[in-house]
C-alpha cells in the first residue's frame, strides 16, 4: 500500500485513527509492516502490501 | 478457507469478469470522479477499468484473500505498462474507510440468492456469488453503510439484479435517505441487470 492510504482508511471497529509502522518498503510502497488503532491498540497486518484491516473476528480465514 | 484451488493454480475462488462487471464498469467510466472505492473487487478488473480509462484515483477493497492477491497483481501490471494502478485493502464492505473518503463507491455485491441448504461459509466463491436467502445478505449492510463514506455530493453506483427484488433494493436505498436513477440497464435471458445511481 501506499503511504498516502493513510488519509483514508481507519480502524474498522470504531472509526478512529490508525498508526503506520513500516518493517519493508519498495519504492513509495509499504509491503511489510502494521496499521495499529490509535484507541482499539488492534494490530492491522500489511502483507505483501495488502493492509488487512478485517476486524478481528473476521480476520481467521 | 479452501486454497486447494489456488494451490493447483485454478481460477475457482475470485469471480471473474462476467456481463454485470461489464455493466458496472460502463456506468462507472461515465460517472466517476476525485476519488473511487470499487468494493468487491474480486479479480480487479472494473478497478482496473477505471483507473485506465478516467482521471479518478481508484482504491479497491474484498474481503477475500485471494482476490486481493488478484486485484494486486492486476494494478501491478498497469503500473509496469506505465499507467497509474490503483490500491487495495482488505476489509468488509466500507468498514475500514473514513467518513465522507470518496467521490464513488461502486459495487457489484453477490446477490444470487442461496440454495436452500445454504451458503457454504468456506467456499470463497459461493460467497462472491450468493447474497443469502433472499439475495441482499450483502446489499443491505451495503446501503446502510455507504452514505457514511461517502462526500455530501458523492454517489454509490450498485448493480442490481432482477433476481435479488429490484423494489426492496429500492426501498432499502430511499430508507437510508438516497435518491436513485437508472445510470444503465439491460436485459438478459434470465435477468434483468440494473446499475442504480445513489445519491
Amino acid at each position: 500500500m501506499k503511504e498516502s492510504l493513510m488519509d483514508i482508511l481507519c480502524d474498522p471497529l470504531d472509526k478512529s485513527e490508525l498508526t503506520l509502522e513500516v518493517d519493508e518498503r519498495d519504492g513509495d510502497e509499504i509491503v511489510e509492516g502494521r496499521l495499529i488503532g490509535t484507541v482499539t491498540g488492534e494490530v492491522y497486518p500489511i502483507e505483501d502490501g495488502i493492509p488487512n484491516l478485517l476486524p478481528p473476528d473476521m480476520r481467521d480465514a | 478457507m479452501r486454497d486447494l484451488a489456488e494451490r493447483r493454480g485454478m481460477n475457482i475462488s475470485v469471480y471473474q469478469p462476467a456481463e454485470d462487471s461489464g455493466l458496472l464498469a460502463r456506468a462507472a467510466i461515465d460517472r466517476v470522479q476525485g476519488r473511487v472505492l470499487e468494493v468487491g473487487t474480486g479479480s480487479g478488473w472494473v478497478a482496473a477499468q477505471i483507473a485506465e480509462r478516467t482521471d479518478a484515483d481508484v482504491v479497491a477493497s474484498d474481503i477475500n484473500p485471494h482476490a486481493c492477491r488478484q486485484a494486486t497483481e492486476r494494478a501491478e501490471k498497469l503500473r509496469a505498462e506505465g499507467q497509474r494502478g490503483f490500491d487495495v485493502v482488505r476489509g468488509n464492505l466500507v468498514e475500514p474507510f473514513r467518513d465522507e473518503a470518496f467521490d464513488t463507491v461502486a459495487f457489484n455485491p453477490p446477490y444470487l440468492p442461496e440454495h436452500p441448504d445454504g451458503t457454504p461459509q468456506d467456499d470463497w466463491m459461493e460467497q462472491a456469488l450468493t447474497g443469502g436467502e433472499d439475495g441482499r445478505a450483502v446489499i443491505d449492510p451495503f446501503l446502510d453503510s455507504v452514505g457514511r463514506v461517502l462526500k455530501p455530493d458523492g454517489e454509490a453506483l450498485l448493480l442490481v439484479s432482477s433476481l435479488s427484488g429490484y423494489d426492496e433494493v429500492l426501498a432499502r436505498a430511499e430508507a437510508n435517505g438516497f435518491d436513485h436513477e437508472v445510470a444503465v440497464q439491460e436485459s438478459y435471458p434470465f435477468e434483468t441487470l440494473t446499475v442504480l445511481a445513489l445519491k
